[in-house]
């Protein structure tokens, strides 16, 4: 009983309503994120309401809110009656001006976090992945590093750069960690972009993977922790220096 | 000293027979792998007898096949056919892929294949796709986090597809690790000694020894040899038993 009443503020706290604005956002960003990446493409047709509604585990009306949103941004737009439907739209304006929109989004301390997040995370990921890696185990995260630093648009530099940090989590054969990191993944990727269509932010990046590859495979636990963690850490700093000069 | 020859020999009567047992639990899984390359060469030869090249519609199919048996092999959580890229005329890729979800419900995976779009969109170097490719034989990939399409810890059972000879692709069932588990844990508690499972790269597929979780690489041993022949082996006091007609070993703590 005495139990209930000391704790009372945070059982109030886990059976208040889950907050609806942060739902809407978790729609805004990821579809707008796939919109960015050109997941989605320019003029495809959304699927109808109730069933977007049903994949992405929200109701119609969080739902609703988030498409306001993305018409709002001008990434989507909504036509009625017969053939009607929300169809993507990317704006005029060009990519990078889009994105810097985005990130404008976010504050310094959000980026801090999520930095932190992904640093924990990849950390983590690269110290299990050390004590568990067999020589074959290694081979995709290679490639990976491979075609990094030879990808030629910012884009597809991203998604290598998610990928990296997605097969790490998986090497630390941890199917908690790949989601988390793939969650992640899906929220900072189309930002990412931002910093990655620097050639000598690409090449810093992709030196850094290679070292910790090298760390990973010599079973240097704690090298390759904290080289992940500092290849995280740069990039967020670099996202955090874009943001302050918007 | 203190034990009896009768009661060594009990031993390894017990621990041949689950590795027996184990490599049968596999077996069924095969079985749905090999049921599923039949239906698969069959139709492939059938659209390419009436003189076109086959397309992803085709493969349509096999989906009562596919259907049915992820409703009757307990182990099995996903199972379908990887086309070779190349092989299909509409399409650059694709799986024919159904998995059971946790409602029991059998849904179609969706993947989306495009290089423009995803960093996910070659398959080909996964093992359970080059294996079968490169040996010409079936193969378990894993145990790995499936992030292309569980996002599970699983085994992947998968045989080569041809068509007049030449590699079409690959049928394969997917095994999430916690359902292998719970299916083979009775058998290794059976064992006097603290016992777990490896693959050919020693990586644990399943354990009863604390000191040994899977998902560790158990190191030392040549699995890989020991797996190219029948007879148990030992290595600084373990004991090594193949499972028969798997490539898994059982391990034994000395």
């Amino acid at each position: 009983m005495r139990q209930y009443e000391t704790d009372s503020g945070a059982r109030k706290a886990v059976f208040s309503p889950v907050d609806n604005r942060a739902r809407v956002d978790a729609v805004v960003h990821r579809l707008g994120d796939a919109i960015e990446l050109g997941l989605l493409a320019d003029g495809e047709q959304l699927p109808g309401e109730t069933e977007l509604a049903g994949q992405l585990g929200v109701s119609t009306v969080t739902l609703r809110e988030a498409l306001m949103a993305l018409r709002q941004r001008g990434l989507v737009t909504t036509r009625r009656g017969r053939g009607g439907g929300s169809f993507v739209s990317l704006p005029e304006v060009p990519a990078d001006d889009r994105l810097r929109a985005r990130l404008r989004g976010w504050s310094t301390e959000e980026l801090r976090d999520l930095g932190d997040h992904w640093a924990a995370l990849s950390g983590a990921a690269a110290r299990l992945a050390a004590q568990r890696t067999a020589p074959e185990d290694l081979d995709p995260l290679r490639r990976t590093a491979e075609e990094l630093a030879r990808a030629a648009d910012a884009p597809a530099r991203s998604r290598l750069y998610g990928r990296f940090h997605v097969e790490l989590a998986a090497a630390a054969q941890s199917a908690r960690l790949t989601r988390e990191q793939v969650a992640l993944q899906s929220e900072v990727g189309a930002l990412m972009c931002l910093v990655l269509a620097d050639d000598a932010c690409r090449e810093e990046v992709a030196e850094c993977h290679r070292a910790v590859i090298s760390a990973v495979q010599d079973g240097a636990h704690e090298t390759a922790g904290t080289l992940a963690e500092r290849c995280v850490r740069e990039s967020a700093a670099r996202l955090v220096a874009v943001r302050l000069s918007l | 000293m203190g034990v009896s020859p009768g009661l060594a020999t009990l031993d390894t009567e017990t621990e041949t027979w689950v590795a027996s047992q184990v490599g049968g639990a596999l077996e069924a899984v095969f079985e749905t792998v090999a049921a599923t390359r039949a239906d698969t060469e069959a139709l492939l030869d059938r659209v390419t007898a009436r003189g076109r090249p086959p397309a992803s519609a085709d493969l349509a199919a096999l989906r009562p096949g596919l259907h049915q048996r992820l409703r009757l092999e307990d182990l099995v959580s996903g199972v379908g056919f990887v086309a070779a890229p190349g092989l299909l005329t509409d399409v650059p890729a694709w799986l024919e892929w159904w998995q059971s979800a946790a409602d029991g419900d059998v849904r179609p995976l969706l993947l989306d294949l495009d290089p423009g779009h995803s960093a996910y969109s070659d398959y080909t170097h996964w093992d359970w796709f080059a294996l079968p490719r490169d040996t010409g034989r079936r193969a378990v990939a894993g145990p790995y986090v499936d992030y292309l399409c569980s996002d599970e810890y699983s085994l992947t059972l998968s045989e080569p597809v041809l068509i007049q000879g030449r590699f079409a692709g690959v049928a394969a069932a997917d095994v999430y690790l916690r359902h292998f588990e719970a299916a083979v844990l009775p058998l290794l508690r059976r064992l006097s000694r603290p016992a777990h499972l490896v693959n050919a790269r020693g990586r644990v597929a399943a354990s009863a020894d604390p000191a040994h979780l899977a998902g560790s690489l158990t190191r030392g041993p040549d699995f890989g040899g020991l797996l190219t022949g029948t007879a148990p082996g030992a290595y600084d006091g373990l004991r090594l038993v193949p499972c028969h007609g798997v490539p898994l070993v059982l391990v034994l703590a000395g």
